[in-house]
């Protein structure tokens, strides 16, 4: 995978009628996750609206967006980006605000605010796929039983074995307060308080190996090593591990935490009516399918996660390996921005000092980090 | 007084007016449901911006200010609500118990301004973190928009009743997003009788309520149980043995409140300070031990899981509870009884859990019990309603497991609690304030009844020292067989009866005076004698009519026949109403 920070320039051509005069400039992950947008969605606005797409590539971060909106000439007309960055961008007033009817609706006229799940309609983005930090484990560690709940990771008495973490408090705390047997809905308000936090962590502390892990693909090689027999991490590495490499993992849904990735329209974007067009496009239910299709992250809409066929070369049934189908949101955690954005550095605090009373303890160590890897942000 | 309210014949009409009666109280339901629901928000809000929630205080930039908030926002939400309250006739919020008064004794009628500021203050106490509950103000908030509701349609005594049940069980729908419990709830405790003619339109409201509640509110489900072990046989008894405890505990938990409403009104402080002091303290301890503000939703639901309290914390944060809801409830917040008494109810009951599986060693698989136990072992004497509350652990958990250990523990805790203490929190003060309900309706309807009411001048009065000549010539003038002996003052002196009259002209002749024939064993009555009380001294008297006599001055009598109708007329009225079907 060509490394992220450079801003390389991809023209896709289009197959269609003739293109338009100007095209639309759109900033985007790069690598696998990237092929599939051009498949799935670019190559299709192209033929439909004989409007060129011009890939552009994105760090993640805001730095580069703020630079362009003082100048007021925005280099990109649409952007993918994560919601939690959105929202920060939103409040900087960096993103333009999108009407509610943005989106079209199903096929069956479900109007779009039903269609979608719940806050993927926001004020300057709309979320068009989630994906997910899930638990997964390796299917030869515990013969005659599966882990089934977010609670079997904490549960070495049934399923021993060491388990790899990411270092930070985000997900870890969310599950080890829910296995103690809170419900979902209250995770963040039971989080708040004392009691909460204090069971959480030690909930934590009760378990006995622990590698921490800091970069994206350190779990999927601890795992696939054999250094660990559960790890947390992104669905679609654990999937590519999977799928491309046979690895004997497998991924429990239960407790999943999903995040959104969204598409935004910068202040002084040039064609924002052509941006428009392609939002609705792109958000469309069949086109969500057809991504879908390609990389297991899941359609922000229903009506997608329940269309969602094979994979087009492998065959495999993609339905399993997305986040938003039925059968593995039943038990997802949303993850509360909003109190991560004014509780982070609070909770990091508390995290690493009772980390590093656990690790004068117990000197246990972070996992050193795979081969150096260019995603340090995207999952 | 009002005649018939209850068609009893068969034809269109009464039909057509039942039906009507039916989409009142959907409507009713409808609308005390979407102000359960504002209510019930607006307290979220407030909680959230006041930083009493620990969501809102995990989420403050400023930490170090909490300490202030902690105790400013309760000390000045108190002074707003004892303020509101200086408004209000009887300078107290009302309470569930107004709506039970008003049912109990047909008077329906509830105001609705002393609703509204019973509602506004609770809305403050419970949003500036009162230890007190939403349930009680939500109850008399439905029950004041069902009487509203009657009154606009100038119903009669009996619909106004039924349209107040129609509004609690719309309340209690929405607020626990539990359709039977309301209806359940405005039978045992609200009506106290079923009548298929109250039951249909309660219904109408309640199902009305759990839509809007579905709709609108979305809130999570107050407690929450995964799949749970079966309790072994054996823990059935202690479930049983918790209920006895629990129903001590009730007990205590409301006469703390009373005790501390009590000691209030010996303050040296005006009593609009009260609530203000209340939440001082309050914010005081809640520094140390915040478990204790608000209505403690997650103190609720911690309790509910095995470890994450230890058991001296429980009975430390059970003692708080108890001592810090008397304060705010004695002191003058507004607000109910019910959500506090879960929380305490809930600690109670994971004490029990902990200190059995601390004695006998068994794993806590079966925790969650302990603690449903404990919950309605408190709560179902506290509001005097044990099928609401195993109704609520039923739609709330939809466990059967589960709620039938929760039928094992109210079944020792609600009698035990009915004999020790009283049916209800709500029925100790309505007899504190003279409406005794503990003999049922009938009797607390005569007993809401005055004498006066049936007085007359109508009798032949005759001065004390009138010839007996002359008073049996006057009574047979008058036709009447008593007369009444009353001086120029309007002294009563006595009764004195034809037939004695006579036989004293027999033995001592015409010249003695009608003083000397006084029936002395005759009672009189005050103009405050109730019915009741009235009906007492007519099985003991035989005459035509008793004196009503206020500090030695006569005011006209009230003859028995009169007594009697009235009475005749109350359980008429009530029989109707109870076993009217249409």
């Amino acid at each position: 995978m060509a490394s992220r920070l450079l801003t390389a320039l991809l023209i896709v051509t289009a197959l269609g009628p003739a293109a338009a005069d100007e095209p639309l400039r759109i900033l985007s992950w790069g690598g696998a996750y990237e092929r599939a947008q051009r498949e799935a969605l670019f190559q299709p606005f192209t033929e439909h609206t004989g409007i060129h797409v011009e890939v552009h590539r994105y760090d993640g971060g805001l730095t580069e967006l703020r630079r362009a909106v003082d100048d007021e000439a925005a280099p990109w007309d649409v952007i993918d980006m994560t919601r939690s960055q959105a929202m920060a961008a939103c409040d900087e007033g960096l993103l333009q605000t999108l009407s509610p009817d943005l989106a079209a609706p199903a096929p069956d006229g479900t109007p779009a605010e039903r269609d979608f799940m719940p806050g993927a309609i926001g004020d300057c983005a709309l979320t068009h796929t989630l994906f997910a930090t899930v638990v997964a484990y390796r299917s030869d560690a515990f013969p005659g039983r599966r882990p089934t709940r977010i609670a079997d990771l904490f549960d070495q008495r049934r399923f021993p074995g060491p388990r790899a973490l990411q270092r930070t408090p985000a997900v870890n705390l969310e599950w080890a307060l829910l296995a103690t047997g809170v419900p979902h809905e209250e995770l963040y308000r039971l989080l708040s308080t004392p009691r909460g936090l204090g069971l959480a962590l030690e909930r934590l502390d009760a378990l006995e190996e622990i590698h921490w892990w800091e970069d994206g693909e350190t779990p999927v090689r601890l795992l696939t090593e054999g250094e660990v027999v559960m790890a947390s991490g992104y669905n679609g590495r654990f999937f590519d591990a999977m799928i491309s490499r046979g690895a004997p993992i497998e991924i429990l849904w239960d407790g999943q935490v999903q995040e959104h990735e969204t598409w935004v329209i910068p202040r002084h974007a040039d064609n924002p009516d052509t941006a428009r067009e392609f939002i609705r496009f792109a958000t469309s239910t069949e086109r969500l399918v057809a991504l879908a299709r390609r990389i297991p992250y899941g359609p922000a809409r229903a009506s997608s996660a329940v269309r969602v066929g094979s994979h087009p070369q492998s065959g495999v049934d993609m339905r399993l390996h997305i986040p938003t189908h039925p059968l593995n949101a039943e038990r997802a955690i949303t993850k509360d921005e909003t109190w991560y954005a004014r509780t982070l550095t609070r909770m990091e605090d508390y995290f690493a000092e009772w980390l590093s009373a656990r690790q004068a303890r117990t000197g246990e160590a972070s996992a050193p980090p795979a081969a150096a890897d260019d995603q340090p942000v995207a999952p | 007084m009002e005649t018939t309210t209850a068609p009893t014949g068969s034809g269109p009409l009464p039909v057509l007016r039942f039906l009507g009666l039916v989409l009142l109280g959907a409507v009713i339901g409808g609308v005390a449901a979407l102000f359960a629901a504002g209510f019930v928000r607006g307290v979220l809000w407030l909680n959230e911006v006041l930083l009493i929630s620990p969501r809102s205080r995990m989420m403050f930039a400023w930490p170090e200010w909490l300490t202030l908030t902690t105790v400013a926002v309760p000390t000045l939400g108190g002074l707003i609500v004892g303020r509101l309250h200086r408004s209000l006739p009887e300078r107290r919020p009302h309470t569930p118990a107004d709506a039970i008064a008003a049912v109990q004794t047909r008077r329906g009628r509830l105001p609705t301004r002393a609703g509204a500021v019973s509602a506004l203050t609770a809305m403050i106490s419970l949003g500036a973190g009162a230890s007190v509950g939403q349930y009680g103000p939500l109850v008399h908030m439905g029950a004041t928009l069902g009487s509203l509701g009657a009154r606009l349609l100038r119903l009669g005594r009996s619909d106004d009743n039924i349209t107040i049940a129609c509004g609690v069980a719309a309340a209690i729908a929405t607020a626990f997003n539990a359709p039977l419990a309301g209806i359940v709830f405005a039978h045992e405790v609200v009506l106290r009788h079923y009548a298929l003619r109250a039951f249909a339109p309660i219904a109408a409201a309640a199902l009305v309520g759990h839509v809007i509640a579905t709709q609108a509110l979305a809130q999570g489900a107050l407690f929450h149980v995964a799949e749970t072990a079966v309790p072994r046989a054996w823990e059935f008894a202690l479930f049983v043995a918790i209920g006895g405890l629990g129903a001590l505990l009730a007990g205590g938990y409301m006469h703390a409140i009373l005790g501390v409403g009590r000691l209030a009104r010996r303050l040296p402080l005006r009593p609009d300070l009260h609530p203000a002091l209340a939440g001082a303290l309050l914010g005081m301890v809640a520094l140390w031990v915040p478990d204790i503000l608000g209505m403690g939703q997650e103190t609720l639901r911690f309790a509910t899981i095995a470890g994450a309290f230890g058991s001296g914390e429980l009975l430390l944060v059970l003692g708080l509870k108890v001592a810090a809801t008397a304060l705010c409830l004695g002191m003058g917040f507004s607000g109910g009884v019910f959500s506090p008494a879960l929380v305490i109810g809930t600690l109670f009951g994971a004490l029990c859990g902990t200190l059995v599986a601390g004695l006998t060693g068994v794993s806590q698989e079966s925790f969650v019990f302990y603690a449903v136990c404990g919950m309605v072992a408190v709560t179902a004497p506290v509001i005097g309603a044990p099928l609401t509350s195993l109704l609520i652990v039923f739609e709330l958990t939809g466990n059967y497991a589960l709620t039938t250990a929760a039928l094992a523990s109210v079944t020792l805790a609600s009698p035990i609690a009915a004999q020790l203490f009283g049916r209800s929190l709500f029925d100790i003060q309505l007899r504190d304030r003279g409406l005794d309900l503990s003999s049922g309706r009938g009797q607390a309807l005569l007993m809401d009844t005055r004498v006066i009411d049936y007085l007359t001048r109508e009798c032949v009065t005759l001065s004390p020292d009138v010839s007996l000549d002359e008073a049996i010539a006057t009574l047979a003038r008058e036709r009447h067989g008593e007369s009444y002996l009353v001086d120029t003052q309007e002294r009563f002196h006595g009764c004195v009866a034809l037939a004695e009259l006579e036989a004293a002209r027999q033995e001592a002749g015409p010249l003695r005076r009608a003083r000397e024939c006084i029936d002395a064993e005759r009672p009189t009555l005050r103009s405050d004698t109730t019915l009741w009380a009235a009906m007492a001294l007519l099985e003991e008297v035989t005459g035509e009519a008793l004196a009503v006599v206020d500090e030695g001055i006569f005011r006209g009598v009230v003859y028995e026949v009169h007594i009697a109708h009235a009475y005749l007329h109350q359980s008429d009225a009530l029989r109707r109403e109870e076993h009217g079907h249409g």
